[in-house]
């Protein structure tokens, strides 16, 4: 499906990755956009889209020092938000504030609020919990978590446990300093993770994905809990409004969404993008809206059925006359692939999307919106 | 005026007045009668009583069993409440007399020379009597399978005896009499019945291709589920995909598919040729007969083709939570048959749905409209055209993306496992492209044994990617005769803007059911993924030109293999692109040493070529 040029669109300045809803925003739409350069100064866009809904144009432009890897916006207050950075050698992660009156001041500076600092390997990415106000952050790096204790006032983000990824079953109440000895598989390749999401009804459940499996995880006792067989799984996002589902998008498989009480199986397979499905995301608002960015270049608009029971019973009628297509619409005015994605919490029914050669490109999917 | 009016009032009340007093001496005449009315009633009631042996006794005589039991069963309630005290009498003689009928009706049931009418009448009664029927519907049904086992189908001896097919006949006609009878009789005996059928066609199954459809016609009379005659294609049909989980050898697979086209192509045609003999067959029955037999068999047909699709979807189903089992990194021969099946059931969902079912089958049908205009036709090509085809293109999905699974895991281990950061520099081709070339060439075997070969032009329509993105158009311009030095220039200048003025090519098209379309498709996915494991690392010099001399080598088998050699051109340069994007420091290999590296590890693997040959 060809769609027309309906979206606006933005550029950065240098190839990105990142996008974030400010969703503590609640008066305008806005997004937070990070560069990834090696070797240009890289930056953060708060891009705004005007009231009118037809254009959008850059808030604030602040310089950041490393190439961004992950970007999220702070769910309480729309000036702070976390990076994963790079410089090409090491990995690390911190916290910024944009400064006030930023738009009277000739070149804003981000003020570091803290740096989330751990010894071992690679971070991933940084959670928030999306449901409220909430004084911790959990970072993901490829062997472990870290959960952390934020005071924004006193500028100090406190480690206050790891959970250990590969070791045995015990949980370490105190922080290590020395990682554990990892496990591997028959062919020698170290399970990483690589990503995760943060279980907006139940602040204590965490989901990481690992290469083949998802993983889930108790905060507070820090352990693991159940596991989710899914072959290459890269992006995990929880249903907003629905407890216990789920929806996963795998490289090669496509999406996958589960129901976490029963988690053999998915509940319904969606065939995802040509080549690899990069990232999926649930719409805030509308039930089984669910929006998939893939290294095709497309971002593909689906409505999936969330609902166990009237899939089962659908499956059983025979429903040749009446299977509708779940891809509502398919968005393909991108040059490259797509790796940031995401909704707007204060107008559902915008996305954002942002393709590698840093095109940002907000749309509107009211046509496609189900009518009740 | 009013002074009549008032008149008339008076009268009315008067009237009232005098009725009422009428009413009120009359009252308890009335209920006097009302008493004796009742009373005239009881005892009726129990002159009936008192008459009911006799009557059942007459009732017997005559035969008229039913008046018999509708008079006892009236009585029943009568003889529950009052039968130990008052009417012992008549209770007693009454149950004689049932029990004489009750003889009388089994006697009559299981008598073969009574019609059917009588006989199920009687069953009826017997079920009013509350007489354990079951026991006689066991005993009847025994009686069945004994007359079943009397007829002979020794296959030997009717092709001796034709000629004395006339008491083989006879005994036919007589087991479905009895079946008649029996289905009349206990209406809802149908599944054993069918069953017994059931058996009886499997006795039929080694006579049919010689008596022809003559005996089939008496078993068609019984058998009103037209799905039972397609159920044994259904067994032949399930032996030939049961026969596909041999063909674990790969050169076999081309066999396989070969047996598996011919045996749906043959088993179809044979049905319908001997459903063509029963239809032109003349006799009475038929001529009624001949449209529902037409609709039973296209109905028929239907479901098998369904049932046949629901079996291969299946068949790749199973075949898949195996594979993430035995996880990707072996390649054990399981794993192989797998993808070589599900090739071949991508071949045959694509030859069922453009050749068997429009040019044989459909057009074998005439006719057959007796089926209510609410359900619509029985069989409607379309739709199963429709299922298998998009059952095809499922089962070709899903073979891509089995093998692409297996590359990106190579390609996976790859990247992620050196750190780039701190790469040597180049002495030769690393092995993994040895690995990478090898996955394609099995591939290349296994599509080469099962799908044709095609000649067919891309449309941008059949894209499935994004057609506006730089990598969308059909024509490219011609690389070839620029240089290696002037490439690797032009490549490290490109910008974003460069890129755009530059002629666009197509890497996400529709798969078909050709050769060189699924090895194409699978080597552009192949490479992108190369692209995007290159984007989440990071290169020193050294690591940026190991990819360089990598990718270099690759070009020219891939150009060997592929079809679309423009895409691919395009695809090995877009992965040196992002390498360098990705570099500290990109400084690429001057071309001779790059070519040095490449002839030196073209000269390793003749050697080892001809030392394993």
């Amino acid at each position: 499906m060809q769609a027309a040029s309906s979206g606006i669109g933005y550029g950065l300045k240098y190839q990105a990755r990142c996008i974030s809803d400010v969703k503590a925003d609640t008066d305008h739409t806005s997004f937070l956009a990070g560069t990834l350069s090696l070797k240009e100064e890289n930056e953060v866009h708060l891009i705004r889209l005007s009231s009118s809904g037809t254009e959008l144009f850059c808030e604030g432009l602040f310089s950041h020092p490393n190439e961004i890897w992950d970007l999220v916006s702070c769910p309480f207050d729309q000036r702070i938000f976390s990076t994963v950075y790079s410089n090409g050698e090491t990995f690390g992660a911190a916290i910024w504030q944009i400064p006030e009156l930023y738009g009277e001041l000739n070149s804003p500076q981000l003020e570091r609020i803290t740096s989330l600092d751990t010894d071992s390997c690679k971070i991933k990415c940084i959670l928030w919990w999306p449901s409220g106000r909430h004084d911790k952050l959990i970072s993901i790096n490829e062997e472990n978590l870290y959960l952390w204790n934020l005071d924004v006032s006193k500028k100090t983000a406190q480690e206050e446990f790891m959970m250990i990824w590969q070791s045995s079953s015990t949980a370490f109440p105190y922080i290590q300093t020395k990682p554990q000895v990892q496990s591997q598989d028959s062919a020698g390749m170290l399970h990483k993770l690589s990503g995760g999401a943060w279980d907006p009804h139940d602040v204590s459940s965490v989901a990481a994905t690992c290469e083949s499996y998802l993983q889930f995880w108790d905060v507070r006792t820090m352990k693991k809990t159940i596991s989710v067989e899914c072959s290459h799984v890269c992006s995990v996002d929880y249903h907003p409004q629905k407890q216990h589902i789920l929806v996963t998008a795998e490289h090669e498989s496509g999406i996958h969404i589960w129901d976490l009480r029963k988690p053999k199986v998915p509940i319904q397979e969606l065939p995802g993008h040509t080549h690899w499905t990069w990232t999926v995301k649930c719409n805030p608002e509308y039930d089984g809206m669910i929006l998939s960015a893939g290294t095709n270049s497309t971002v593909n608009l689906w409505l999936a059925s969330t609902n166990h029971e009237e899939l089962t019973t659908e499956r059983q009628v025979d429903s040749s006359a009446r299977w509708v297509d779940p891809l509502l619409n398919t968005y393909s005015d991108y040059e490259d692939s797509i790796y940031g994605l995401t909704w707007s919490s204060r107008e559902p029914w915008i996305f954002a999307s942002l393709s590698y050669d840093g095109r940002v490109v907000v749309e509107s999917v009211k046509p496609f919106i189900p009518q009740k | 005026m009013e002074a009549n009016m008032e008149q008339l009032l008076e009268k009315i009340m008067s009237v009232q007045s005098r009725s009422d007093s009428v009413n009120t001496s009359l009252f308890d005449k009335r209920e006097h009668i009302e008493k004796l009315h009742r009373t005239c009633n009881l005892l009726r009631k129990v002159q009936f009583i008192y008459d009911l042996p006799d009557r059942l006794g007459k009732c017997i005589k005559s035969e008229a069993y039913a008046d018999a039991v509708k008079f006892y069963t009236g009585a029943m309630p009568i003889f529950k409440a009052y039968g130990d005290s008052s009417f012992q009498d008549c209770k007693q003689a009454s149950e004689e007399a049932i029990a004489i009928i009750i003889k009388n009706l089994q006697g009559k049931l299981f008598s073969d020379s009574e019609s059917i009418q009588v006989r199920a009448d009687a069953a009826v009664l017997l079920k009013q009597l509350d007489f354990p029927v079951n026991n006689l519907k066991t005993k009847l049904f025994e009686k069945l399978e004994q007359s079943i086992a009397g007829i002979q189908l020794n296959p030997v001896e009717i092709s001796n005896v034709f000629g004395d097919c006339s008491a083989h006949e006879a005994a036919i006609h007589q087991f479905v009499e009895a079946v008649c009878a029996f289905r009349v009789i206990f209406p809802d005996s149908d599944e054993e019945l069918v069953k017994l059928a059931q058996d009886l066609a499997t006795k039929f199954e080694y006579v049919k291709s010689r008596i022809g459809p003559e005996y089939l016609l008496g078993v068609l009379r019984v058998i009103w589920n037209d799905v039972l005659l397609i159920d044994e294609v259904l067994q032949e049909a399930a032996l030939s995909s049961h026969s596909l989980e041999d063909g674990s050898e790969q050169s076999s697979l081309d066999v396989v598919l070969d047996a598996s086209t011919k045996a749906v192509l043959q088993g179809s045609m044979n049905i319908l040729m001997d459903f063509r003999k029963i239809l032109d067959d003349d006799s009475g029955i038929l001529l009624r007969l001949r449209e529902l037999i037409i609709d039973w068999v296209q109905e028929g047909l239907q479901d098998f083709f369904r049932q046949l699709e629901d079996q291969f979807l299946q068949f790749s189903g199973r075949s898949n939570p195996s594979i993430q089992a035995h996880g990707l990194a072996e390649g054990a021969q399981g794993d192989k048959a797998f993808t070589g099946l599900v090739l071949v059931l991508a071949q045959l969902s694509a030859f069922i749905e453009q050749t068997v079912i429009p040019k044989e089958v459909a057009t074998s049908f005439s006719g057959g409209s007796v089926r209510g205009h609410e359900s619509g036709p029985a069989f409607v090509p379309g739709e199963i055209c429709r299922k298998f085809r998009s059952a095809g293109e499922k089962f070709l999905h899903l073979y891509v993306n089995m093998r692409t699974q297996r590359v990106s895991f190579l390609l996976k281990k790859r990247f992620t496992t050196p750190n780039w950061v701190k790469h040597k520099e180049p002495r030769e081709v690393h092995m993994f492209v040895d690995l990478f070339l090898q996955e394609l060439e099995v591939i290349v075997k296994e599509v080469k044994q099962i799908l044709p070969h095609g000649r067919r032009k891309h449309h941008r329509t059949d894209s499935n990617g994004s057609s506006a993105s730089s990598r969308s158009n059909p024509l490219r311009e011609e690389k070839l005769g620029r240089s290696n030095t002037q490439r690797a220039r032009s490549q490290l200048l490109e910008t974003h803007l460069a890129k755009l003025f530059k002629q666009k090519v197509e890497i996400f098209t529709k798969v078909e059911y050709t050769q060189e379309s699924v090895v194409t498709t699978l080597v552009k996915l192949c490479l992108k993924s190369f692209q995007e494991f290159v984007r989440l690392q990071t290169f020193n010099r050294s690591g940026f030109q190991q990819i360089q001399v990598d990718i270099q080598f690759l070009r020219i088998p891939l150009r060997e293999i592929v079809e679309d050699e423009a895409a691919i051109d395009f695809l090995l340069d877009e992965v040196i692109v992002a390498t360098a994007e990705r570099c500290l420091d990109p400084v690429p290999l001057e071309p001779p040493i790059l070519d040095k590296l490449i002839r030196a590890k073209l000269a390793k693997t003749e050697e080892q070529n001809l030392i394993s040959s």
